[in-house]
């Protein structure tokens, strides 16, 4: 049995060449694009975590400020370190260092050179051959390998180090032999860097490694209550847990649309079986008749169907493989998303995953091949026998007019459920209702193909036609499975196209609107995250300064929950009463009491940590806990994670120092050129950047662009399929109408009338998919835009339908569906009238 | 070999039945023609007989261990067939996809036939069928009447007990028909299976070793 099985899958592939290679290559397009996503997300995460645990080392637990303008008092290491409990605990310094005049600010870490040896072995310094000097650490900084070569420097070498108007002049005293090939470090004693950039009497952070047989959490938990108010314990895993959550929304996004790829691949399979099952339906029939089980003609198209799936799944790992390395080269290791430093990860493939998405691939196909197995199994055999392929073959059950009935609620409970998926909460924070509604709505389309054609082409039947179109108009009302399957196949990839680009131009609208407000200056400056010079600010201040206003910001950042990145604290010049004026706020600004602290927070951070304006937020700030008042909500496409904006004058009350990292700068009107060249005096000395506000939002859009990417590629793709679908549906139903066709032709009708017949059919069919895929797109946009985005990524914004963009797409897709039947009407009609009449004998 | 007793047929739907109450055998090494006019129920009779269409009413016994394959389920008649049955019908169906000696082959693959036979029997029947080498040919290669002779040996490879034939030479040149009809005889009763061939040539019928004809009122 194996061996007809066998012949029957090689007639198979030989026969129909075309269809299966191309079932074969959306398959594996499929798998390539979600292991391609795969790898690279693997990748990318475990290049991160390891490159946190080469400055971080292996801790069991680590001590930080929650505020990253804090410190964590001395007193306190040293009371953690006397701890029976805690076998050795190394205090660190961090902080963010120009080279010279150098642009780039890299991080300086301040170690103690005997507890770093047991906690951060790979931050360990080697003291070159060529400084002269006793110990190490005695003098000088040590500089990773990737530093050394990016600033040309050597051991021995001196450089400056700047940090706002400080500038302490020093020298390369060795490399840091176990650093990561991208790390770009600079290491020195702790004493040293806490001398000259502070903080007095405090560390960065302290990373403690437990005595053995301590458990974290008990210790954590024995802690926890002894903390001043400003500092937080966290075990070592959470920060594995944070790398992971910053981008897992968006790892879960590509995943999902490489799904959705996936999906049209088994929609190909799909056809391209329901085809093959058609055309061969007298030669199934006869194996029935001889004695094939109906079970067994279920399996071998179910093989059939396997047979596509495991060389599809097997090139699509190879291919997957390759775009990763790809991929990583062109848009780095994030694939666009921004999340982690654009390096190129190294691509490490293993055995657990690769077989996944093998499975996944060969059930893509067979769940393609599950319908057209079924109908194969359930084919009057005397009757396909006699006439071919029953395309509606016996059913039992309820009457006609109540399965109508029946489809109808099923498909308005199938439209409840998914208005109802799109109103409940993100769970596990990823928006799975969300996706839930979208293949809802995937279904309701597919599901509405057959009534809405037998509507239209039931009418159009009804009218006086001319004899080609009436053709092809009784064609559908009388055989309407092939063309039902045409036309999801496109309903379902027109959909995905029109979701994508829908949610993309509001996505890009939106961004392009909130830079307007955002952007308001003319000129922009800033320092990377060190603290601009005193001199610049000074200079500022001054009657000859060529600009009419000036606004200054800075950023720290703050821990409210160990498991989430780190909230931006915005520090900002701006009064309260006019706070409406400065920030894009989404809804109403609420006036603070006067004597309340107020700050106002962006979107992400009102819906990651459930907040509301009107309610009290209390903030690690300054060492302690502040109560604030939130007055007000603002848009925020640039950090997904939340942030706070807070006035600078309220913040200096609190008693923290404003150290401006930001310029908004405004010339005097006329004044531009001037500006520039009196700005670029001191961006030289100090190595800042300038930027004006058209720059900055031509980058921001290429950024936007790039991020999506992948997007972009996965909608071609989905595009491509759904048109490989059309195109292998209509050739089939024009190949077993061949005998029809035949016999119009023997009564008069030319090639020229028998091809416009067939591509009136193609065009009819199109349309019809896109109209039902135009309305299906334009409802998973809306659902893309209005709640995947918002729960996924905490970004609100108002649906666009981009026209200009959908309705070519529409004609061109319509176009190539007419381009297709004329081709498959011409491949019919070619053959020999005479020599298909006898055949069909 | 095949036992038919008071074999009823109605179409869904319709007032009234194919047939009722039709009751008749074939004998191993028995050829029986059934004749009859268009429309009358013949085609129908034969599906019933090779269980691919449900009777309303009666028993079929078919084959040595006589089965009554009106009461089996869809996979037993599927096995039945396999095992027991052997068919011929007018349009040849020959997979054009599979060479001749794979045509040949399949139904023995069906019935569980060892493989280490299927060379030996498949190229003895080629022979006898007045084929020989043709096994490694293509059907599109073949005549209509090397076509037929390639569907009797298929119908015969796997020593059914039973011969169904359905206007076996409906599609022939009179030349053609006598020598595949001929043909056709000989190797059924050589294998002393039994046949039932529904035909509308006088020819054919007269060839056969019995005559049934099926009319509204029943068997003749």
């Amino acid at each position: 049995m194996i061996r007809l099985a066998w012949w029957l899958v090689r007639a198979q592939f030989t026969t129909r060449r075309m269809a299966t290679a191309l079932s074969m290559l959306a398959i594996a397009l499929g798998v390539a694009l979600g292991y391609a996503i795969h790898l690279i997300n693997a990748a990318a995460l475990a290049d991160f975590s390891q490159a946190m645990k080469s400055v971080q080392g292996e801790p069991d637990a680590v001590i930080a400020p929650r505020d990253s303008a804090g410190q964590v008092p001395l007193a306190l290491i040293n009371e953690i370190a006397r701890d029976a409990d805690v076998a050795i605990i190394a205090p660190v310094i961090e902080t963010r260092v120009r080279i010279d005049n150098a642009t780039m600010a890299v991080k300086l870490i301040g170690l103690d050179v005997f507890s770093a040896a047991a906690v951060t072995p790979k931050l360990l310094p080697r003291q070159s051959d060529r400084v002269a000097g006793g110990s190490v650490f005695e003098d000088g900084v040590y500089a990773s390998p990737t530093l050394l070569a990016r600033f040309k420097l050597a051991p021995g070498d001196a450089v400056t180090l700047v940090r706002g108007d400080t500038h302490w002049r020093t020298r390369i005293a060795g490399d840091l032999p176990a650093a990561r090939p991208d790390d770009l470090l600079l290491v020195a004693d702790i004493a040293w860097v806490q001398a000259r950039f502070g903080p007095a009497g405090g560390v960065s952070e302290g990373r403690v490694r437990l005595a053995s047989g301590v458990r974290v959490g008990n210790w954590l938990g024995a802690w926890a209550g002894r903390l001043p108010a400003g500092l937080a314990l966290r075990a070592a895993e959470d920060d594995s847990a944070r790398v992971s959550n910053v981008s897992r929304a968006y790892r879960v996004n590509l995943n999902v649309l490489a799904l959705v790829a996936l999906l049209t691949g088994a929609f190909l399979v799909f056809a391209t079986q329901l085809t093959a099952v058609a055309q061969r339906s007298t030669q199934f029939a006869l194996l029935g008749v001889l004695g094939l089980s109906p079970r067994l003609r279920l399996w071998q198209v179910l093989l059939e169907g396997l047979a596509i799936g495991v060389p599809g799944a097997g090139l699509g790992l190879v291919l997957g493989y390759v775009m990763s390395l790809a991929f990583t080269q062109v848009i780095g290791g994030d694939l666009g998303g921004g999340y982690f430093s654009g390096s190129a990860p190294a691509i490490l493939p293993r055995p657990a995953p690769a077989l996944g998405f093998f499975a996944l691939g060969c059930a893509a196909s067979l769940t393609g091949a599950l319908y057209p197995a079924w109908l194969n199994r359930i084919q009057p055999l005397a009757q396909a026998l006699k006439t071919g392929f029953a395309q509606s073959p016996p059913s039992g059950g309820a009457a006609p007019r109540r399965r109508r009935w029946l489809k109808g609620a099923a498909m308005a409970l199938v439209a409840l459920a998914a208005i109802g998926l799109t109103r409940l909460p993100a769970l596990f924070d990823l928006p799975l209702a969300g996706y839930a509604a979208i293949a809802l709505v995937l279904v309701l389309g597919i599901g509405a193909a057959p009534p809405v054609t037998q509507i239209v082409f039931g009418a159009l039947a009804r009218l006086r036609l001319p004899a080609p179109l009436r053709i092809a108009v009784q064609n559908i009302v009388q055989a309407p499975l092939m063309a039902q399957v045409a036309a999801s196949g496109l309903i379902v990839s027109f959909a995905l196209t029109v979701s994508m680009v829908t949610m993309v131009s509001s996505f890009r609208t939106a961004v392009d609107q909130w830079l307007d407000v955002v952007l308001p200056a003319p000129m922009y400056v800033r320092s990377k995250g060190v603290p601009l010079p005193r001199e610049l600010l000074g200079a500022l201040a001054q009657p000859a300064a060529p600009f009419e206003k000036v606004e200054r910001s800075a950023a720290v950042s703050l821990s409210l929950d160990p498991q989430r990145p780190a909230v931006a604290l915005l520090v900002r010049e701006l009064d309260r009463a006019e706070a409406a004026a400065r920030l894009p706020f989404t809804g109403a600004v609420l006036a603070a009491p006067a004597d309340r602290l107020v700050v106002w927070i962006s979107e992400p951070m009102q819906q990651l940590y459930r907040l509301a304006p009107g309610q009290s937020l209390r903030l690690p700030l300054l060492g302690r806990e502040v109560e604030a008042f939130i007055g007000g909500t603002w848009r925020d496409y640039a950090r997904q994670f939340g942030a706070v904006v807070i006035g600078a004058a309220d913040y200096v009350a609190l008693g923290g120092r404003f150290e401006p990292t930001d310029l908004a700068l405004w010339p005097r009107p006329g004044e531009e050129a001037a500006a520039r060249t009196w700005l670029a005096k001191f961006t030289a000395d100090y190595g800042l950047e300038m930027a004006e506000s058209g720059e900055i939002r031509k980058l921001s859009l290429s950024i936007f662009d790039k991020s999506f990417a992948v997007t972009y590629a996965l909608e071609a793709a989905a595009m491509l399929i759904g048109l490989f679908g059309l195109a292998v549906t209509l050739a089939a139903g024009v190949w077993l109408r061949a005998r029809e066709l035949a016999t119009l032709s023997a009564l008069g009708f030319d090639r020229a009338m028998l091809t416009r017949a067939v591509m009136f059919e193609g065009a009819m069919i199109a349309g019809i998919g896109l109209v039902i895929g135009l309305a299906c797109g334009v409802a998973v946009g809306a659902i893309l835009t209005h709640v995947v985005n918002p729960q996924a990524f905490h970004w609100r914004m108002k649906l666009e339908i981009p026209w200009l963009q959908v309705l070519p797409g529409a004609a061109l897709s319509l176009l190539a569906g007419i381009f297709a039947s004329r081709f498959a009407a011409r491949q019919a009609t070619r053959l020999p009238v005479a020599q298909v009449l006898a055949n069909a004998q | 070999m095949l036992t038919i007793t008071s074999l009823s047929k109605r179409h869904a739907n319709a007032v009234q039945a194919v047939f009722s109450g039709l009751s008749f055998s074939v004998q191993a090494g028995e050829v029986v023609a059934l004749v009859g006019e268009s429309g009358v129920g013949k085609s129908t009779l034969l599906n019933c007989i090779a269980g691919l269409e449900p009777a309303d009413e009666g028993s079929i016994l078919v084959g040595r261990q006589a089965q009554d394959i009106v009461r089996l389920g869809e996979a037993a008649r599927a096995a039945l067939r396999a095992s027991s049955i052997g068919f011929v019908f007018q349009a040849f169906h020959v997979l054009p996809t599979l060479s001749v000696a794979q045509n040949i082959a399949v139904p023995l693959l069906l019935a569980g036939v060892a493989a280490g036979e299927h060379a030996a029997r498949i190229e003895a029947l080629l022979a006898r069928v007045g084929l020989a080498g043709f096994g490694p040919r293509w059907p599109a290669s073949l005549s209509g009447g090397e076509l037929q002779r390639v569907a009797i040996a298929r119908a015969l490879v796997h020593r059914p007990a039973l011969i169904l034939a359905d206007e076996p030479t409906g599609n022939l040149d009179p030349r053609t028909a006598d020598e595949i009809l001929a043909l056709l005889l000989e190797r059924v009763r050589e294998q002393h299976a039994a046949a039932l061939i529904v035909t509308h040539s006088q020819h054919v019928a007269q060839c056969c070793d019995r005559v049934l004809t099926l009319t509204p009122e029943g068997l003749q």
